[in-house]
């Protein structure tokens, strides 16, 4: 469970522009990170981080009108999808690589039956057709555990409720046994009770399959249960990542720090709770160094510089995006 | 499904009944008194009154009503004042033509309109956009009998492709066919023009809709995702502005039968309108009436067939 093993997915480097009135500014820049076999990493931060970004331009699905990756390569298994055309691209997604969605209220197609829709993966990515994509499809509804899936295989989304609309949408991702799965706040939407047996589906799987997954939200409890490694990103760049409980015993980076004192506890008075004082700034307005040194009580002259990800000499698999943090860990090593 | 149709029948039966009934006081409020089209304006008192008990209108307005409402609901429309046939022998003589000219006109609006928008949308802020659009815009812009007129000179008059006058009421369906091309063309440009723009910007916003994004996150090539997934979704307004318009197109017909001097309901209206011929023209309201509401169950059914929502209800 570790980046020692051979990685199913390597990102490096990965910037993506956006236009806004004319001009392009990144609204992720140099991101880098790998994820393993039977791995699970989570991608934290706030809304507007750029971890849904982050995922669309793995995919491929940056909307072209507007937006479009400037620098970086997406490697799986050693193969770099970021020059690939569209008709390669429609051959891994949904393949290789899939992804959940937050909403599973809209991101299902209201016109279309449910179990078409599950089929239609196996369709473009396998030999199956007809009678044996149907069988198969049905198969993995059963697998979701969608009650009574063969009398609702020809119902509609609108007929299934959030949970189940995110366990089909779950089917869907897993209907060709991707190597790696996106799932982009894919409980954030629900109800507690059916998030926490969305998540626990969610575990079952990939422990059945092994395969690699990417768990974007911004709840961290729901991190500390699902992660194995988790990377923390801020106003589009990934300011740290660390296997899960080195992270939440020592984060490192300031931001992480202010991140994880905000979480509200049963167990103190919410007068204890530190809110980050200031703003992300706006895409438009983003400093050219660090971008979180505008709320840094740590900041120094050297923050308008852009820091490197640096890996701490302690513990290699701990990685900081910060001046002052890396310098003060390599001075005590 | 069966229940739903259903459901929209039963709904139209009170809509029509209130359609005779608002046309029934229409006829009967409006100026002007039939027996003077048929004894001039010379008649003698006793005659006049001789007439009023022959046609029934010195009975009660009660009576008149629930007359006319049960003579109608038996499908007797009555006869013409000016030629004393059967109304009904009037418009079953014309009504294959008008069916032929708007059911043209829709498909020519439809086959062309749809790919159209979808084409234009696709490639927003493009010439090909550009270009749909303002043709669009010109077709909605231009007065139906405008066109007509710029159609029969073109066509018609300058490269002899099409007859001037078109002669409809014939054995040879070659001819017909011929007779038939530029009026439906010229309804059909504006039917293109209005289903092009709704199906331009209902694409659009089907386009960035989630679930596009899922099935273009399943590898579903983007051929497909237009077609499949994203058109389907897209029709629902499309079918609204078709329903609409046939009523408009029905209208825009009255024109475009008496610029190509073609037989139809619309001559019929116009001609019963010149000769004052009430009980015809009372007819011919009922009738449009029946048509209109037709299309509007024949849309309500189409919303069931695209939508499986409106289904269930």
């Amino acid at each position: 469970m570790s980046e020692a093993q051979h990685p199913s997915l390597v990102v490096d480097g990965l910037t993506t522009a956006f236009r806004v009135e004319g001009r392009w500014y990144d609204a992720i820049r140099d991101v880098s990170f790998s994820v393993a076999k039977n791995e699970t990493l989570a991608l934290v931060g706030e809304s507007g981080c750029g971890k849904s970004i982050t995922a669309l331009s793995i995919m491929g699905l940056v909307p072209k009108a507007n937006g479009r990756i400037t620098a970086g390569r997406v490697l799986l298994d050693g193969r770099d999808l970021v020059p690939l055309d569209e008709t390669e691209m429609e051959k891994i997604r949904g393949n290789a690589i899939s992804m959940i969605f937050q909403e599973p209220m809209t991101s299902l197609n209201p016109v279309l039956p449910i179990g078409f829709q599950v089929a239609e993966a196996l369709r473009y990515h396998t030999a199956l057709a007809g009678e044996a994509a149907r069988a198969r499809a049905l198969a993995l509804l059963e697998h979701v555990k969608i009650p009574s899936a063969a009398r609702r295989f020809d119902d509609y989304p609108h007929q299934f409720s959030g949970g189940m609309r995110q366990r089909v949408m779950i089917a869907i991702a897993l209907a060709c046994s991707p190597q790696i799965i996106l799932a982009d706040e894919p409980t954030t939407a629900l109800d507690v009770t059916i998030q926490a047996q969305v998540l626990a589906l969610l575990a079952e799987l990939k422990s059945e399959t092994g395969m690699a997954m990417i768990f974007i939200t911004h709840n961290l409890g729901v991190v500390a249960s699902i992660a194995d490694r988790v990377a923390v990103m801020y106003a589009g760049d990934l300011i740290e990542i660390a296997p899960v409980e080195e992270l939440f015993e020592h984060p490192m980076h300031p931001y992480t720090e202010a991140l994880l004192s905000s979480i509200p506890r049963v167990d103190r008075d919410a007068g204890d709770l530190k809110p980050i004082a200031g703003q992300v700034p706006p895409i438009t307005a983003m400093p050219s160094g660090c971008r979180y040194a505008d709320r840094c009580p740590l900041r120094v002259p050297r923050c308008t510089k852009m820091p490197p990800l640096v890996a701490l000499a302690v513990d290699p698999k701990h990685r900081v995006r910060c001046w002052v943090r890396a310098a003060e860990e390599s001075a005590n090593a | 499904m069966l229940i739903y149709i259903v459901k929209r029948l039963l709904v139209a039966v009170p809509t029509l009944l209130a359609v005779l009934t608002v046309v029934f006081f229409f006829v009967r409020i409006a100026p002007g008194d039939p027996t003077f089209i048929i004894l001039g304006d010379q008649a003698s008192q006793q005659a006049i009154a001789a007439v009023h008990h022959e046609l029934g209108l010195d009975r009660p307005m009660l009576v008149q009503y629930l007359d006319f409402m049960s003579t109608v609901l038996q499908g007797d429309l009555g006869n013409s004042l000016v030629t004393h046939r059967p109304i009904w022998n009037e418009v079953a003589n014309v009504l294959p033509y008008t069916i032929e000219l708007t059911l043209s006109a829709l498909f020519i609006g439809v086959v062309l309109g749809l790919p159209l928008g979808i084409a234009a949308a696709r490639h927003r802020n493009e010439t090909l956009d550009y270009a749909a659009r303002i043709f669009s815009l010109l077709g909605l812009s231009f007065p139906a009998f405008v066109s007509a007129i710029m159609l029969l000179l073109a066509f018609a008059i300058e490269l002899h492709w099409f007859p001037v006058i078109s002669e409809a009421r014939t054995g040879d369906p070659l001819s017909r066919v011929s007779a038939l091309v530029l009026p439906a063309v010229n309804l059909g440009l504006i039917m293109v023009a209005y289903v092009m723009r709704v199906a331009r910007s209902s694409m659009l916003g089907v386009l960035g809709e989630d679930y596009i994004r899922t099935a273009r996150s399943k590898g579903v090539p983007a051929r497909v995702v237009i077609w499949r997934h994203a058109l389907g979704n897209a029709l629902i307004p499309v079918v609204t502005v078709v329903g609409l318009y046939l009523g408009v197109l029905i209208g825009n017909s009255v024109l475009t039968e008496i610029v190509f001097n073609r037989p139809g309901l619309g001559k019929l209206i116009v001609n019963s309108l010149n000769q004052r011929d009430y009980t015809m023209l009372e007819g011919l309201m009922v009738i449009y009436a029946f048509i209109i509401v037709i299309v509007n169950l024949l849309t309500d059914l189409t919303y069931g067939l695209v939508d499986p929502r409106v289904r269930q209800r």
